[in-house]
C-alpha cells in the first residue's frame, strides 16, 4: 500500500525523504527483554477481577466450599438489609393528624365589597334602632336613619381623578366610632 | 477435586499459554506502534505491558477475536495515543540519542550519520505538525505488515478514508519539507 502513484514522497524522491525517517521507527529494534518483562509483569498481576479478595485464613478450598461461602455472603447481606429496613420501619410511627383550625365561613355580603375573610368587622356606623315596638307612634315611624355624608358628585359619578391626592380630598371620610 | 474446578483450572492454563504465546510474537510489534506514537522508548514498554494487561484482562474474549495482531495493535495505538493526550507536557526523546540507536551506521562517517540524524528529526518534527486524522494513517502506513485494510480496521474507518487521508498527509509532508528546506 505504500506503493502509491500519488505519492510525494516516494523513496525515489530522495533517500532522506520523510516517509523513510517513518519507516525507520517504524523498523526500530525492540529493546532486549521485553517479552520477559512482560510476561513478569503478566505474572505479577492480579489473576481474578474481583474487588474485593477473601482472606486467605476463609479462602475456599473446593469449588463447592467457594459455593457455599458465596451462599453464606448473600444470605448474610439479605439478612442485613431486610432486618435494617425493619427495624426502621417498626420505629417510625405514622404521624399524627395535624391540628386544622377551622375558619369561619365569610357571610355572603349583598353587594359592594367583600369582607375578604375577615372574621370581625367593626361597625363603623351605627344603624337604626327600635325603641319600642307596642306604641308605634307615627313620628317614631319617620324617624330617618342616620345619614351618610354626600359624597362629591365628581367620586358619586365614578369620573377618573387627577391623583390620588386629590382623590383622598375628594372621598368622603366617614366618622368611625369606636 | 470436582470435574468443574478440573476444567477451569485447564482453561485457565490455556488462556495463559495463549496469552504467553501473544507476547512472544506481537511484543515487538506492538513497541514499534507505541514508540511510533509517544517517541520514548520508557512509556512505549509501558504501552505494551499494559495493552497486554488489559488482554489478561479479558482474556475470556479472546477466543472470539479473529485477528489478534490487528486487535492488540488497535489496544496498543488507543493506549499510546491516550497516554500521549495525557501527558502532552513529557519531552519526547527522538533526537539524536534515539535516532542515531537505529540508524544504519554502515559506511558512514560520524558527521555524516549526525546530519542524518538531524534530518529525521526535522522530519519527525513536520509529522507532528500535520492534523491528527492524518498524522495517525501515515504513522500506520509506515508499518510494512499493516494494509490499508488492517489500517483501517485499527481506526475503525473505512479503507476508503484510509486512502483519502494518506493521500493528503503526504502531500502536507511534502509541501512541509519544501517550506523547510526554502
Amino acid at each position: 500500500m505504500n506503493s502509491n502513484p500519488h505519492n510525494a514522497m516516494s523513496s525515489d524522491s530522495g533517500p532522506n525523504s520523510g516517509e523513510d525517517t517513518l519507516r525507520l521507527i517504524a523498523g526500530l529494534p525492540a529493546p532486549a527483554g521485553l517479552e520477559e518483562r512482560v510476561h513478569k509483569a503478566l505474572g505479577a498481576a492480579p489473576r481474578s477481577g474481583r474487588v474485593l479478595a477473601w482472606p486467605a485464613g476463609f479462602r475456599a478450598k473446593t469449588a463447592l466450599e467457594s459455593n457455599w461461602m458465596r451462599a453464606a455472603a448473600a444470605a448474610a447481606i439479605v439478612f442485613v438489609v431486610v432486618g435494617g429496613g425493619w427495624g426502621v420501619y417498626s420505629r417510625v410511627q405514622p404521624g399524627q393528624a395535624g391540628k386544622v383550625v377551622v375558619m369561619p365561613q365569610p357571610m355572603p355580603s349583598s353587594g359592594g365589597f367583600s369582607g375578604a375573610g375577615a372574621i370581625r368587622t367593626p361597625a363603623t356606623i351605627p344603624g337604626p334602632t327600635v325603641r319600642d315596638q307596642g306604641t308605634k307612634g307615627p313620628r317614631d315611624q319617620e324617624t330617618p336613619p342616620a345619614k351618610m355624608p354626600a359624597a362629591p358628585k365628581k367620586a358619586a359619578t365614578g369620573q377618573r381623578l387627577a391623583s390620588p391626592h386629590a382623590a383622598s380630598q375628594a372621598a368622603p371620610q366617614p366618622a368611625v366610632s369606636q | 477435586m470436582p470435574t468443574s474446578a478440573v476444567n477451569e483450572e485447564a482453561r485457565r492454563r490455556a488462556q495463559d499459554a495463549a496469552i504467553s504465546a501473544l507476547v512472544d510474537q506481537y511484543a515487538g510489534a506492538l513497541y514499534r506502534v507505541a514508540y511510533s506514537v509517544l517517541r520514548n522508548p520508557t512509556d512505549a514498554e509501558d504501552a505494551v505491558q499494559e495493552a497486554f494487561l488489559r488482554v489478561l484482562r479479558h482474556r475470556q474474549t479472546l477466543t472470539e477475536v479473529r485477528d489478534h495482531r490487528v486487535w492488540l495493535i488497535r489496544i496498543v495505538w488507543n493506549i499510546a495515543l491516550d497516554r500521549k493526550r495525557r501527558a502532552k507536557t513529557r519531552p519526547e526523546t527522538d533526537d539524536v540519542t534515539e535516532l542515531a540507536r537505529v540508524l544504519p551506521s554502515t559506511g558512514l562517517s560520524a558527521e555524516e550519520l549526525a546530519a542524518a540524524a538531524q534530518h529525521h528529526a526535522r522530519v519527525l518534527a513536520c509529522v507532528e505538525q500535520l492534523p491528527a486524522k492524518e498524522r495517525e494513517v501515515l504513522l500506520l502506513s509506515a508499518f510494512e505488515e499493516l494494509t490499508s485494510v488492517e489500517i483501517a480496521a485499527v481506526l475503525s474507518i473505512t479503507e476508503s478514508s484510509v486512502r483519502s487521508r494518506l493521500f493528503r498527509a503526504r502531500n502536507l509532508m511534502a509541501e512541509l519539507l519544501e517550506h523547510q528546506r526554502t
